[in-house]
Protein backbone atom coordinates (compact mmCIF):
# COMPACT_ATOMS: atom_id res chain seq x y z
CA UNK A 1 0.00 0.00 0.00
CA UNK A 2 1.00 3.49 -0.68
CA UNK A 3 0.51 6.00 1.68
CA UNK A 4 1.50 10.18 0.97
CA UNK A 5 0.27 12.58 3.92
CA UNK A 6 0.50 16.29 3.27
CA UNK A 7 3.94 15.76 1.09
CA UNK A 8 4.85 18.48 -0.54
CA UNK A 9 7.82 18.94 -2.74
CA UNK A 10 9.68 22.25 -3.58
CA UNK A 11 12.28 22.20 -6.12
CA UNK A 12 14.07 25.27 -5.31
CA UNK A 13 11.38 28.08 -4.60
CA UNK A 14 8.86 26.68 -7.38
CA UNK A 15 6.26 24.14 -5.26
CA UNK A 16 5.54 20.79 -7.68
CA UNK A 17 3.82 19.57 -5.32
CA UNK A 18 1.54 20.90 -2.68
CA UNK A 19 0.84 18.95 0.52
CA UNK A 20 -0.92 16.06 -1.20
CA UNK A 21 -2.67 13.08 0.49
CA UNK A 22 -4.19 9.49 -0.78
CA UNK A 23 -4.09 5.93 0.24
CA UNK A 24 -4.24 2.83 -2.42
CA UNK A 25 -5.77 -0.13 -1.61
CA UNK A 26 -3.95 -3.66 -3.23
CA UNK A 27 -4.69 -4.54 -6.54
CA UNK A 28 -6.18 -1.14 -7.27
CA UNK A 29 -5.39 0.64 -11.11
CA UNK A 30 -5.11 4.36 -10.22
CA UNK A 31 -5.03 7.07 -13.07
CA UNK A 32 -3.31 9.56 -12.64
CA UNK A 33 -4.02 12.58 -15.06
CA UNK A 34 -3.13 16.22 -15.15
CA UNK A 35 -2.01 19.32 -17.35
CA UNK A 36 2.06 19.18 -18.39
CA UNK A 37 3.97 20.50 -15.23
CA UNK A 38 0.65 19.33 -12.97
CA UNK A 39 2.85 17.22 -10.77
CA UNK A 40 2.46 13.60 -12.31
CA UNK A 41 6.14 12.73 -12.63
CA UNK A 42 7.06 14.33 -9.29
CA UNK A 43 4.75 11.88 -7.51
CA UNK A 44 5.97 9.01 -9.23
CA UNK A 45 9.11 10.01 -8.52
CA UNK A 46 8.50 10.34 -4.78
CA UNK A 47 6.91 7.37 -4.44
CA UNK A 48 10.36 5.65 -5.54
CA UNK A 49 12.50 7.64 -3.80
CA UNK A 50 13.88 8.59 -6.69
CA UNK A 51 13.20 12.57 -4.99
CA UNK A 52 13.28 13.55 -1.05
CA UNK A 53 9.94 15.11 0.12
CA UNK A 54 10.46 18.36 0.91
CA UNK A 55 7.68 17.63 3.56
CA UNK A 56 5.32 15.23 4.47
CA UNK A 57 5.27 11.56 4.46
CA UNK A 58 5.57 9.15 2.62
CA UNK A 59 5.14 4.95 2.93
CA UNK A 60 5.30 1.99 1.21
CA UNK A 61 3.86 -0.94 2.78
CA UNK A 62 4.64 1.31 6.15
CA UNK A 63 8.43 1.82 5.29
CA UNK A 64 9.94 5.31 4.63
CA UNK A 65 11.08 4.42 0.42
CA UNK A 66 14.27 6.71 1.54
CA UNK A 67 15.17 4.77 4.80
CA UNK A 68 14.42 1.04 3.79
CA UNK A 69 15.33 2.01 0.40
CA UNK A 70 16.33 -1.14 -0.55
CA UNK A 71 13.21 -3.30 0.97
CA UNK A 72 10.63 -0.77 -0.78
CA UNK A 73 12.20 -0.85 -4.23
CA UNK A 74 12.11 -4.98 -4.39
CA UNK A 75 8.50 -4.23 -3.96
CA UNK A 76 7.98 -1.25 -6.62
CA UNK A 77 8.29 -2.01 -10.29
CA UNK A 78 9.11 1.69 -12.55
CA UNK A 79 8.74 2.94 -15.53
CA UNK A 80 10.12 6.25 -15.70
CA UNK A 81 8.97 9.25 -17.99
CA UNK A 82 10.29 9.00 -21.68
CA UNK A 83 11.69 5.30 -20.65
CA UNK A 84 15.42 6.42 -19.89
CA UNK A 85 17.52 2.95 -21.18
CA UNK A 86 21.35 1.74 -21.92
CA UNK A 87 20.95 2.71 -25.91
CA UNK A 88 24.10 1.13 -26.44
CA UNK A 89 22.86 -2.44 -24.91
CA UNK A 90 21.20 -5.14 -26.73
CA UNK A 91 18.21 -5.68 -25.44
CA UNK A 92 19.29 -9.06 -23.75
CA UNK A 93 22.28 -7.84 -22.46
CA UNK A 94 19.99 -4.73 -20.88
CA UNK A 95 17.56 -7.42 -19.26
CA UNK A 96 20.00 -9.63 -18.22
CA UNK A 97 21.72 -6.79 -16.18
CA UNK A 98 18.23 -5.83 -14.89
CA UNK A 99 17.26 -9.25 -13.62
CA UNK A 100 20.06 -10.29 -12.38
CA UNK A 101 19.99 -7.19 -9.89
CA UNK A 102 15.74 -7.85 -8.99
CA UNK A 103 16.94 -11.68 -9.14
CA UNK A 104 14.60 -12.14 -11.30
CA UNK A 105 14.24 -16.17 -12.08
CA UNK A 106 11.31 -16.41 -14.91
CA UNK A 107 13.06 -14.23 -17.10
CA UNK A 108 12.55 -15.85 -20.66
CA UNK A 109 8.46 -15.93 -19.38
CA UNK A 110 8.53 -11.95 -18.68
CA UNK A 111 10.38 -11.36 -22.25
CA UNK A 112 7.62 -13.51 -23.67
CA UNK A 113 4.78 -12.14 -21.98
CA UNK A 114 5.69 -8.20 -22.87
CA UNK A 115 6.75 -10.16 -26.76
CA UNK A 116 10.41 -9.24 -26.77
CA UNK A 117 11.49 -12.59 -28.09
CA UNK A 118 12.17 -11.68 -31.48
CA UNK A 119 14.62 -8.53 -30.42
CA UNK A 120 16.33 -9.76 -27.95
CA UNK A 121 19.67 -9.24 -29.82
CA UNK A 122 18.57 -6.07 -31.50
CA UNK A 123 20.46 -2.93 -30.34
CA UNK A 124 18.21 -0.71 -28.38
CA UNK A 125 18.66 1.87 -29.98
CA UNK A 126 17.57 0.13 -33.51
CA UNK A 127 14.73 -0.34 -31.58
CA UNK A 128 11.33 1.16 -32.30
CA UNK A 129 9.60 3.00 -29.36
CA UNK A 130 7.16 0.74 -29.11
CA UNK A 131 9.48 -1.99 -28.79
CA UNK A 132 11.43 0.45 -26.33
CA UNK A 133 8.79 0.81 -23.94
CA UNK A 134 8.35 -2.64 -23.79
CA UNK A 135 11.49 -3.19 -22.49
CA UNK A 136 11.24 -0.74 -20.09
CA UNK A 137 7.92 -2.73 -19.32
CA UNK A 138 9.67 -5.77 -19.03
CA UNK A 139 12.46 -4.39 -16.88
CA UNK A 140 9.67 -2.89 -14.41
CA UNK A 141 8.11 -6.61 -13.94
CA UNK A 142 11.33 -8.69 -13.10
CA UNK A 143 11.67 -9.08 -9.37
CA UNK A 144 7.56 -9.49 -9.09
CA UNK A 145 6.97 -6.63 -7.81
CA UNK A 146 3.36 -5.97 -6.07
CA UNK A 147 3.23 -2.55 -7.24
CA UNK A 148 4.15 -1.10 -10.99
CA UNK A 149 4.64 2.42 -11.38
CA UNK A 150 4.26 3.62 -14.73
CA UNK A 151 4.74 7.33 -16.21
CA UNK A 152 2.65 7.57 -18.87
CA UNK A 153 3.56 4.42 -20.62
CA UNK A 154 1.97 4.64 -24.01
CA UNK A 155 3.28 8.67 -24.19
CA UNK A 156 4.69 8.82 -28.18
CA UNK A 157 3.24 5.71 -29.11
CA UNK A 158 1.23 4.94 -32.25
CA UNK A 159 -2.52 4.26 -31.23
CA UNK A 160 -2.24 0.56 -32.36
CA UNK A 161 0.86 -0.18 -29.74
CA UNK A 162 -0.80 2.16 -27.24
CA UNK A 163 -3.85 -0.57 -27.53
CA UNK A 164 -1.09 -2.98 -27.49
CA UNK A 165 0.34 -1.86 -24.06
CA UNK A 166 -2.76 -1.03 -22.76
CA UNK A 167 -3.80 -4.68 -22.73
CA UNK A 168 -0.51 -5.62 -21.12
CA UNK A 169 -1.09 -3.56 -18.48
CA UNK A 170 -4.94 -5.17 -17.86
CA UNK A 171 -2.95 -8.54 -17.80
CA UNK A 172 -0.86 -7.25 -15.30
CA UNK A 173 -3.70 -5.68 -13.03
CA UNK A 174 -5.30 -8.99 -12.26
CA UNK A 175 -2.09 -9.59 -9.85
CA UNK A 176 -0.67 -5.90 -8.85
CA UNK A 177 -1.58 -2.22 -8.07
CA UNK A 178 -1.04 0.00 -10.74
CA UNK A 179 -0.50 3.66 -10.76
CA UNK A 180 0.30 4.77 -14.02
CA UNK A 181 0.16 9.00 -15.20
CA UNK A 182 -1.15 9.38 -18.52
CA UNK A 183 -2.42 12.64 -20.61
CA UNK A 184 -4.90 10.38 -22.64
CA UNK A 185 -8.10 10.21 -21.10
CA UNK A 186 -9.54 7.62 -23.02
CA UNK A 187 -6.87 5.54 -21.14
CA UNK A 188 -8.63 6.03 -17.71
CA UNK A 189 -11.76 5.10 -19.62
CA UNK A 190 -10.41 1.56 -20.31
CA UNK A 191 -8.01 0.62 -17.63
CA UNK A 192 -8.36 2.46 -14.20
CA UNK A 193 -10.66 1.43 -11.28
CA UNK A 194 -9.88 4.81 -9.98
CA UNK A 195 -9.29 8.62 -11.07
CA UNK A 196 -6.83 10.97 -9.31
CA UNK A 197 -6.62 14.11 -10.92
CA UNK A 198 -3.46 16.69 -10.46
CA UNK A 199 -3.42 20.34 -10.96
CA UNK A 200 -0.68 22.52 -10.29
CA UNK A 201 0.88 20.51 -7.78
CA UNK A 202 -2.93 19.88 -5.79
CA UNK A 203 -5.07 16.43 -5.81
CA UNK A 204 -8.20 18.69 -7.43
CA UNK A 205 -10.13 14.92 -7.73
CA UNK A 206 -9.43 11.55 -6.42
CA UNK A 207 -12.21 8.71 -6.23
CA UNK A 208 -13.99 6.22 -8.43
CA UNK A 209 -13.36 6.89 -12.23
CA UNK A 210 -16.60 8.32 -13.65
CA UNK A 211 -18.60 5.88 -15.44
CA UNK A 212 -19.46 6.12 -19.02
CA UNK A 213 -18.28 7.33 -22.47
CA UNK A 214 -16.79 11.38 -22.00
CA UNK A 215 -17.32 11.28 -18.24
CA UNK A 216 -13.64 10.89 -17.54
CA UNK A 217 -13.27 14.21 -20.13
CA UNK A 218 -16.31 15.75 -18.43
CA UNK A 219 -14.40 15.54 -14.92
CA UNK A 220 -11.56 16.48 -16.12
CA UNK A 221 -12.54 19.46 -17.10
CA UNK A 222 -14.52 20.32 -14.96
CA UNK A 223 -12.19 20.26 -11.89
CA UNK A 224 -8.99 22.10 -13.54
CA UNK A 225 -8.02 25.07 -14.36
CA UNK A 226 -8.08 25.48 -18.47
CA UNK B 1 27.36 -4.73 -7.09
CA UNK B 2 29.35 -7.63 -9.38
CA UNK B 3 26.12 -6.91 -11.70
CA UNK B 4 26.94 -3.30 -12.13
CA UNK B 5 30.59 -3.67 -12.01
CA UNK B 6 30.46 -5.94 -15.29
CA UNK B 7 28.17 -3.72 -16.87
CA UNK B 8 29.89 -0.50 -16.16
CA UNK B 9 33.39 -2.52 -17.76
CA UNK B 10 31.33 -3.51 -20.54
CA UNK B 11 30.82 -0.37 -21.34
CA UNK B 12 34.22 1.04 -21.75
CA UNK B 13 35.40 -2.34 -23.50
CA UNK B 14 32.27 -2.23 -25.73
CA UNK B 15 33.26 1.14 -26.69
CA UNK B 16 35.85 2.75 -28.85
CA UNK B 17 36.23 5.47 -27.25
CA UNK B 18 37.68 3.69 -24.15
CA UNK B 19 40.15 1.65 -26.22
CA UNK B 20 41.25 5.22 -27.67
CA UNK B 21 41.80 6.67 -24.27
CA UNK B 22 43.62 3.45 -23.47
CA UNK B 23 46.00 3.69 -26.45
CA UNK B 24 46.43 7.58 -25.84
CA UNK B 25 47.62 7.07 -22.53
CA UNK B 26 49.55 4.14 -23.30
CA UNK B 27 51.31 5.88 -26.12
CA UNK B 28 52.14 9.02 -23.94
CA UNK B 29 53.65 7.40 -21.22
CA UNK B 30 56.10 4.83 -23.28
CA UNK B 31 57.24 7.73 -25.26
CA UNK B 32 58.21 9.98 -22.19
CA UNK B 33 60.18 6.74 -20.97
CA UNK B 34 61.86 6.64 -24.26
CA UNK B 35 62.13 10.07 -24.73
CA UNK B 36 64.20 9.78 -21.10
CA UNK B 37 66.26 6.68 -21.63
CA UNK B 38 67.56 7.46 -25.45
CA UNK B 39 67.34 11.43 -25.13
CA UNK B 40 67.98 12.06 -21.94
CA UNK B 41 70.33 9.22 -21.45
CA UNK B 42 68.66 8.23 -18.27
CA UNK B 43 68.19 4.34 -17.64
CA UNK B 44 65.61 4.80 -14.63
CA UNK B 45 62.06 4.51 -14.54
CA UNK B 46 62.22 7.46 -11.92
CA UNK B 47 61.69 9.92 -14.06
CA UNK B 48 58.63 7.98 -16.20
CA UNK B 49 56.83 8.02 -12.96
CA UNK B 50 57.43 11.61 -11.59
CA UNK B 51 56.14 12.61 -14.97
CA UNK B 52 52.58 10.21 -14.38
CA UNK B 53 50.86 13.00 -12.33
CA UNK B 54 50.85 15.32 -15.12
CA UNK B 55 49.73 12.63 -17.53
CA UNK B 56 46.88 11.62 -14.70
CA UNK B 57 46.10 15.27 -14.60
CA UNK B 58 44.38 14.33 -18.37
CA UNK B 59 43.71 11.18 -18.74
CA UNK B 60 41.73 10.41 -15.40
CA UNK B 61 39.06 13.06 -15.99
CA UNK B 62 39.19 12.03 -19.46
CA UNK B 63 38.21 8.28 -18.57
CA UNK B 64 35.76 9.56 -15.83
CA UNK B 65 33.93 12.42 -17.16
CA UNK B 66 31.06 10.68 -18.34
CA UNK B 67 31.09 7.89 -15.38
CA UNK B 68 27.81 9.86 -13.85
CA UNK B 69 27.15 13.00 -15.72
CA UNK B 70 26.22 10.92 -19.04
CA UNK B 71 23.75 8.96 -16.73
CA UNK B 72 22.34 12.23 -15.69
CA UNK B 73 22.14 13.98 -19.58
CA UNK B 74 20.28 10.90 -20.57
CA UNK B 75 18.84 10.15 -17.02
CA UNK B 76 18.89 6.41 -16.99
CA UNK B 77 20.55 7.72 -13.18
CA UNK B 78 16.75 7.47 -12.98
CA UNK B 79 17.06 3.78 -13.64
CA UNK B 80 20.17 2.89 -11.20
CA UNK B 81 18.76 4.86 -8.24
CA UNK B 82 15.32 3.18 -8.70
CA UNK B 83 17.16 -0.48 -8.57
CA UNK B 84 17.27 -2.61 -5.49
CA UNK B 85 20.81 -1.12 -5.01
CA UNK B 86 22.26 1.09 -2.58
CA UNK B 87 24.32 4.45 -3.46
CA UNK B 88 27.16 3.05 -2.02
CA UNK B 89 27.35 -0.37 -4.79
CA UNK B 90 27.03 1.61 -7.68
CA UNK B 91 29.63 4.07 -6.56
CA UNK B 92 31.81 1.30 -5.67
CA UNK B 93 30.92 -0.97 -8.87
CA UNK B 94 31.43 2.56 -10.94
CA UNK B 95 35.12 2.60 -9.13
CA UNK B 96 35.98 -0.52 -9.95
CA UNK B 97 35.52 -0.74 -13.12
CA UNK B 98 37.44 2.57 -14.02
CA UNK B 99 39.86 0.99 -11.63
CA UNK B 100 40.21 -2.22 -13.40
CA UNK B 101 40.45 0.16 -16.69
CA UNK B 102 43.12 1.81 -15.36
CA UNK B 103 44.98 -1.44 -14.12
CA UNK B 104 44.73 -2.12 -18.08
CA UNK B 105 46.40 1.32 -19.19
CA UNK B 106 49.27 0.52 -16.12
CA UNK B 107 49.63 -2.60 -17.68
CA UNK B 108 50.12 -1.28 -21.18
CA UNK B 109 52.94 0.66 -19.98
CA UNK B 110 54.61 -2.43 -18.27
CA UNK B 111 56.81 -2.74 -21.96
CA UNK B 112 58.70 0.23 -20.26
CA UNK B 113 60.39 -1.19 -17.14
CA UNK B 114 60.84 -4.73 -18.87
CA UNK B 115 63.15 -3.01 -21.89
CA UNK B 116 64.83 -1.14 -19.22
CA UNK B 117 65.25 -4.72 -17.72
CA UNK B 118 66.83 -5.73 -21.14
CA UNK B 119 69.66 -2.87 -20.88
CA UNK B 120 70.03 -2.01 -17.55
CA UNK B 121 69.90 -3.45 -13.73
CA UNK B 122 66.86 -2.73 -12.65
CA UNK B 123 66.09 -2.42 -9.29
CA UNK B 124 62.67 -4.75 -9.11
CA UNK B 125 61.34 -3.46 -5.57
CA UNK B 126 61.84 0.00 -6.20
CA UNK B 127 60.12 -0.77 -9.89
CA UNK B 128 57.28 -2.38 -7.88
CA UNK B 129 56.69 0.50 -5.21
CA UNK B 130 56.61 3.03 -7.88
CA UNK B 131 54.14 1.18 -9.73
CA UNK B 132 52.38 0.57 -6.03
CA UNK B 133 52.71 4.76 -5.79
CA UNK B 134 51.00 5.71 -9.30
CA UNK B 135 48.30 2.77 -8.88
CA UNK B 136 47.53 5.02 -5.86
CA UNK B 137 47.56 7.86 -6.88
CA UNK B 138 45.66 7.22 -10.29
CA UNK B 139 42.66 5.53 -7.92
CA UNK B 140 42.79 8.66 -5.93
CA UNK B 141 42.39 10.85 -9.21
CA UNK B 142 39.82 8.30 -10.11
CA UNK B 143 37.55 9.32 -6.96
CA UNK B 144 38.03 12.78 -7.85
CA UNK B 145 37.03 12.30 -11.49
CA UNK B 146 33.92 10.58 -10.15
CA UNK B 147 32.65 12.90 -7.53
CA UNK B 148 33.02 15.95 -10.34
CA UNK B 149 30.81 13.57 -12.60
CA UNK B 150 28.44 12.93 -10.09
CA UNK B 151 27.47 16.99 -10.18
CA UNK B 152 27.25 17.85 -13.27
CA UNK B 153 25.23 16.82 -16.57
CA UNK B 154 27.79 18.27 -18.45
CA UNK B 155 30.87 15.66 -18.98
CA UNK B 156 33.02 19.05 -20.42
CA UNK B 157 32.41 20.27 -17.25
CA UNK B 158 33.15 17.29 -15.32
CA UNK B 159 36.40 16.80 -17.58
CA UNK B 160 37.34 20.86 -16.55
CA UNK B 161 36.49 20.62 -12.64
CA UNK B 162 38.95 17.80 -12.48
CA UNK B 163 41.45 18.69 -14.18
CA UNK B 164 41.23 22.02 -12.51
CA UNK B 165 41.42 20.06 -8.65
CA UNK B 166 44.13 17.65 -10.44
CA UNK B 167 46.23 20.58 -11.23
CA UNK B 168 45.65 22.24 -7.89
CA UNK B 169 46.79 19.16 -5.90
CA UNK B 170 49.71 19.00 -8.50
CA UNK B 171 51.33 22.12 -7.98
CA UNK B 172 50.77 22.12 -3.98
CA UNK B 173 54.22 20.47 -4.05
CA UNK B 174 55.99 22.26 -6.89
CA UNK B 175 58.90 24.32 -6.63
CA UNK B 176 56.42 26.92 -8.28
CA UNK B 177 54.74 27.60 -4.72
CA UNK B 178 58.07 28.71 -3.75
CA UNK B 179 58.18 31.79 -5.87
CA UNK B 180 54.70 33.32 -4.75
CA UNK B 181 54.38 31.90 -1.59
CA UNK B 182 56.83 32.12 2.10
CA UNK B 183 58.58 28.38 2.45
CA UNK B 184 56.29 27.93 5.91
CA UNK B 185 53.30 27.63 3.86
CA UNK B 186 54.26 25.90 1.03
CA UNK B 187 56.20 23.20 3.16
CA UNK B 188 53.01 22.96 4.85
CA UNK B 189 50.55 23.09 1.51
CA UNK B 190 52.94 20.65 -0.14
CA UNK B 191 51.70 17.93 2.04
CA UNK B 192 48.40 17.89 0.86
CA UNK B 193 49.46 17.31 -2.81
CA UNK B 194 50.42 13.80 -4.15
CA UNK B 195 53.55 14.30 -5.63
CA UNK B 196 55.25 15.14 -2.53
CA UNK B 197 53.42 11.65 -1.02
CA UNK B 198 54.54 9.92 -4.76
CA UNK B 199 58.49 10.73 -4.10
CA UNK B 200 58.68 8.85 -1.59
CA UNK B 201 57.44 5.53 -3.68
CA UNK B 202 59.41 6.41 -6.17
CA UNK B 203 62.13 6.49 -3.82
CA UNK B 204 61.14 2.84 -3.24
CA UNK B 205 59.96 3.63 0.14
CA UNK B 206 56.34 2.49 1.37
CA UNK B 207 55.48 5.40 3.63
CA UNK B 208 52.49 4.82 6.04
CA UNK B 209 51.83 8.24 5.92
CA UNK B 210 51.80 8.78 1.98
CA UNK B 211 49.80 5.45 1.95
CA UNK B 212 46.99 6.96 4.14
CA UNK B 213 47.17 10.09 2.12
CA UNK B 214 46.27 8.18 -0.52
CA UNK B 215 43.32 6.07 0.71
CA UNK B 216 42.20 9.45 2.32
CA UNK B 217 41.93 11.33 -0.42
CA UNK B 218 40.32 7.79 -2.03
CA UNK B 219 37.98 7.53 0.63
CA UNK B 220 36.82 10.91 0.91
CA UNK B 221 36.43 11.68 -2.74
CA UNK B 222 34.08 8.69 -2.87
CA UNK B 223 32.38 8.84 0.35
CA UNK B 224 31.57 12.48 -1.17
CA UNK B 225 29.94 10.67 -4.73
CA UNK B 226 27.89 8.48 -2.03
CA UNK B 227 26.61 11.77 -0.39
CA UNK B 228 25.80 13.89 -3.93
CA UNK B 229 23.72 10.62 -5.01
CA UNK B 230 21.93 10.53 -1.95
CA UNK B 231 20.77 14.00 -1.74
CA UNK B 232 17.72 13.39 -4.10
CA UNK B 233 16.81 17.17 -4.72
Amino acid sequence: MISFSSVTKKFHQKTAIDKISFKTKKGEIIGFVGPNGAGKTTTMRLIMGYLRPTAGKILIDDSDPLENRIDVLKKIGYLPENNPLYQEMRVNEYLGFISDIKEEKDYLKIVEQVGLNDVLATKIEELSRGFKQRVGLAAALFGNPEILVLDEPTSGLDPIEQEKIRNLIRQLAERKTIIFSTHILSEIEDIADRLTIIDNGKIVYDGVKPKGKGAVEKLFKKTINY
Amino acid sequence: MLTLYKKELNYYLNNVVGYLILIIFAAFANFLFVKDIFVVGTASMKSFFGIMPWLFLVFIPALGMRIFSEEKRVNTIEILLTLPVSETQIVLAKFFAMATLFLMSLALTLAAPISLALIARLYLPEVIVGYLGIFLLGVSSIAIAMFFSSQTKNQIVAFLLSVLVLFFLNVLATDFLVTVLPKAITDFASYFGPIYHLQNFIKGIVDVRSLFYFLSLLVVFLFLTVISLEKRD
